[in-house]
């Protein structure tokens, strides 16, 4: 019997930023509806508190990232961790591309809600293209 | 001499992968935007262990209250090795032992029970600002002109 392939995706989830909230949103829809079979929802904070199993993860499944903002945490945390970037999503350029911004970190409003769709939809077909791939 | 007015950061999990971490979210933010929207600011947790040199100074100087949704307790790690000791800190597991019935299963989108839940944490927070803030003020003044 051959193993799923499946692919780590991690968010920055930060807290200050409704950009931040828009990345947990997102990748929320990803892994409880459209692809919950592919993904392994990875969490970033253990990652630099020493949890083991979360370092082997991200060292041995394609890694795609979801950053918030310019600080790019998610990437540079994965970096750090030794895992192996293989997609990255950047919501700022999602909300120019589809030219929706979200109202705030609490609550995103329809147009927040929408953008965190359709980036939700970005990250599944990069899913399904990294599987491809692997 | 600089005038401070003292503030408490609010170093939260950021709540990925059990619904544990989405309360703790939440309760943070209920805390900035309703309880003690004047005397809280956020720490951004990615940013801060990702070497955000703002965020940790901020933590060396003003109390921090962490907030973690599980016993691997990464914010209050976090804390602890970069900007010092939090002055409190809340676990939200521990927290759900006193309040079985909030049935926590919601990752996303909180239930009415779990916003209930969320709200009980959120004081809890709220009533920790407050004792660092007393306890700031008594060792070194309002910071007021």
């Amino acid at each position: 019997m051959t193993e799923r392939v499946k692919v780590a995706v991690v968010a920055c989830a930060g807290m200050d930023k409704p950009v931040g909230s828009l990345t947990s949103a997102s990748v929320f829809k990803v892994v409880e509806e459209l692809r919950p079979e592919n993904v392994e929802l990875v969490c970033l904070p253990p990652l630099l508190a020493g949890v083991s199993s979360y370092s082997d993860l991200v060292r041995s499944l394609p890694v795609l990232t979801v950053d918030g903002c310019a600080e790019r945490c998610a990437t540079k945390l994965i970096v750090k961790s030794g895992g192996k970037i293989r997609g990255r999503i950047f919501v700022p350029d999602c909300a120019k591309k589809y030219n929706l911004l979200p109202e705030a970190a609490s609550c995103l409003g329809p147009n927040g809600e929408k953008l965190a769709e359709n980036i939700a939809q970005e990250i599944a077909s990069t899913v399904d293209k990294l599987i491809q791939e692997t | 001499m600089p005038i401070v007015n003292w503030k408490v950061g609010i170093v939260s999990c950021s709540g990925e992968e059990i619904p544990e971490g989405k309360i703790s979210r939440v309760a943070t933010r209920l805390v900035l935007e309703k309880l003690r929207p004047n005397e809280t600011v956020t720490i951004c947790l990615p940013l801060f262990l990702a070497g955000g040199e703002g965020e940790r100074t901020f933590a060396k100087v003003f109390p921090t209250i962490t907030v973690d949704g599980c016993e691997k307790r990464c914010a209050e790690k976090g804390t602890k090795k970069y900007s010092g000791k939090p002055f409190a800190t809340v676990v939200v597991t521990d927290n759900l032992k006193k309040c079985p019935e909030a049935n926590l299963k919601s990752r996303d989108q909180l239930s009415a029970e779990e916003l209930d839940f969320a709200e009980k944490v959120a004081e809890e927070i709220a009533d920790k600002v407050d004792e660092a803030l007393n306890q700031a003020i008594k060792q070194h003044g309002s910071g007021e002109s």
